[in-house]
């Protein structure tokens, strides 16, 4: 075969070749690849860390919501939070009652108790009130006992992670709350928010607790008949109840990630510090990166000599960018996973869901893409007569 | 393809502009028939290397004609020249310019798969000219674990792959031992000869001069006499 009638590789074979050649110049300089790989791995962990550790922050604030089994919540008007606020009447409950397509309308309490320490002191508690026999906002991932033992006299279940912290809790234990003699009868795990955590009583016993009247509730959880929208269903209750803000399950956890990301630093904190991850690993990569090309300099002006063109060496970069890439995610997501089971505490979550860890990838294509146009810049300037010099 | 491998009329080459300006190149005429093999002497600074730069499609002419088997390099921008590389010409350079990540194979093959043969093909040629260098049995071997001598052999094969009409050497026993670089230059030679290509050797070694058809003698930018002995 003969140089001469050749018209050129076709843009697919050029393709391969160039990656071909990226690729085996990143695994000769193994220290290079070392540095730029770190880089992206300490940016997927970083910002995952952040965002993994934001998520888990978000969902302790809407996991009671999340967990219900309410397909409709009815609140205080102007609720924006998950937390007691002005009381709503009992009329509210049976309007509710009274709406076509409610399947089911519970109330719900929720305030603040104190838990008497025996050595002295007291403890908060989120005390929550739930109907029998539904239980509906009752008790869920438990570790001993379950939802029914409630039912029986001066029974409450408290956080498992909190039971040195609540004097020594046992099955059996006997405490005052507000005053009021309870016994400890089953435990949760995680069910801590930011503020004090769950504890769940039924509503008789939660509203002697806390001083409630039987008809003041916090909160209606409703649950909507078979094929009922509950989009529907919650626009249908709030004509109905004007003076209330009746929400689906989703859009009261949109409003309390709203609240948190408006109303509060939270967002902008672990924004930053994700950005702040995603920056550092993109200036390792960028600074890696470019150092390669330099150190490699002769050999870009020999493949361009040889008749490589910049565009050629533009595929080369882009390989190699997306090897690091995917590479540095694979080593970054696997640690960061590791590191999100050894640091799981219930105080603490890093919620990692498959759509951050599958965005994690692209994001470093795109971070290892973009820093690779500051080599591209300098390779544009090779003059393939430098290797005549 | 008929007509001379290499023409070059009133060649000029300026580098820089206004007070910076330098002239490379001062009015080059030049012509380089089918088959020669050339060496191309001069001292430090005479314009060997533009020269080579122009013959080699990686500059363009500042002013003047020139022509790579009737194809004008004169007018073209230098992101029009790769293509004209790829189709003619076969390079060696001074310090073997080996890919070093990249076996002796893949090294020859390269510069193949560039011009448009498959992978397949590249390799198979590769290996041909590998053995015609007497190095297939290195075909594996990374650049560093090869005798300087081998590197160059391995370029001679990448120079010669796909048999280019035209080969630039430049300056290729420079790093050679004295019995090595008398080797791959008589081995250019072997196959230049067999293959039909055109060489032109840029070289300061005058242990190799007389494998020369015609020696060219470049002083100050213009090509001049040879000086008599």
């Amino acid at each position: 075969m003969s140089v001469q009638g050749l018209a050129g590789a076709s843009a697919w074979s050029r393709w391969r070749t160039m990656a071909g050649v990226g690729v085996r110049m990143m695994f000769h300089d193994r220290l290079k690849l070392l540095g730029t790989l770190t880089g992206v791995v300490f940016a997927c962990l970083l910002s995952n860390q952040q965002a993994g550790t934001f998520l888990g922050l978000l969902g302790k604030n809407v996991m009671f919501i999340e967990n219900a089994s309410a397909d409709v919540w009815i609140a205080p008007p102007f609720t924006r939070q998950f937390q007691g606020g002005k009381l709503l009447s009992d009329a509210v409950l049976n309007q509710a009652r009274a709406t076509p397509g409610v399947a089911w309308a519970e109330p719900l309490l929720l305030q603040t108790a104190q838990v008497q320490l025996p050595t002295g002191g007291s403890e908060p508690v989120s005390l929550v009130g739930t109907r029998a026999p539904r239980f509906a906002g009752g008790p869920w991932n438990l570790v001993a006992g379950d939802a029914p033992v409630l039912a029986q006299p001066l029974a409450m279940i408290f956080e498992d992670s909190e039971r040195e912290k609540v004097g020594g809790l046992n099955l059996g234990s006997v405490r005052e709350v507000n005053g009021h003699r309870v016994q400890v009868r089953g435990f949760t795990w995680g069910l801590l928010p930011f503020g004090p955590a769950y504890a769940f009583a039924e509503e008789t016993l939660a509203r002697e607790v806390l001083g409630l009247p039987a008809d003041k509730h916090t909160f209606v959880l409703v649950g909507a008949a078979a094929g009922q929208s509950p989009e529907m269903l919650a626009e249908e209750l709030q004509r109905r109840l004007p003076q209330t803000k009746v929400m689906t399950r989703g859009q009261y956890r949109g409003e309390v990630i709203k609240y948190l990301l408006t109303a509060t630093a939270i967002g902008i904190s672990f924004g930053t510090s994700t950005l702040f991850g995603l920056l550092v690993g993109f200036v390792t990569v960028a600074l890696s990166m470019f150092s390669s090309v330099i150190d490699n300099i002769r050999q870009f002006g020999t493949l361009k000599a040889i008749g490589a063109t910049t565009w050629d060496l533009a595929k080369l970069l882009f390989v190699q960018s997306c090897v690091y890439a995917l590479t540095g995610s694979v080593i970054g997501l696997f640690l960061v996973t590791r590191i999100a089971e050894v640091s799981r505490n219930p105080n603490l979550a890093i919620v990692l869901p498959p759509w951050l860890l599958a965005s994690t990838a692209g994001t470093m294509v795109l971070l290892c893409v973009s820093a690779s146009f500051l080599s591209l810049l300098r390779l544009r300037k090779v003059e393939p007569a430098m290797v005549f010099r | 393809m008929s007509g001379p491998a290499l023409q070059m009329r009133g060649v000029t080459k300026t580098y820089g502009t206004g007070a910076l300006a330098y002239t490379a190149l001062k009015g080059v005429d030049l012509q380089v028939d089918r088959g020669e093999f050339l060496m191309l002497v001069g001292p430090s600074g005479s314009g060997k290397t533009t020269l080579l730069s122009l013959m080699g499609c990686v500059l363009s002419p500042t002013s003047g004609e020139a022509y790579l088997f009737g194809e004008p390099l004169h007018g073209r921008t230098e992101s029009q020249l790769p293509p004209l590389r790829l189709r003619y010409i076969g390079f060696i350079f001074q310090g073997h310019n080996l890919l070093p990540s990249l076996t002796a194979t893949e090294n020859v093959a390269l510069t193949l798969e560039l011009r448009g043969y498959s992978h397949r093909d590249a390799v198979k040629e590769a290996h041909h000219v590998l053995d015609r260098v007497g190095l297939l049995d290195k075909r594996e071997s990374l650049p560093e674990d090869l005798s300087g001598g081998q590197r160059q052999r391995v370029a001679v094969a990448r120079a010669i792959a796909g048999r280019p009409p035209l080969v630039l050497a430049d300056e290729p026993t420079a790093a050679l031992d004295a019995q090595s670089g008398m080797q791959v230059t008589t081995l250019l030679k072997e196959l230049a000869t067999e293959l039909g290509n055109t060489v032109l050797v840029v070289t300061h070694d005058n242990r190799i001069f007389h494998l020369a058809d015609r020696t060219i003698h470049i002083e100050d930018g213009r090509i001049v006499p040879p000086p008599r002995a």
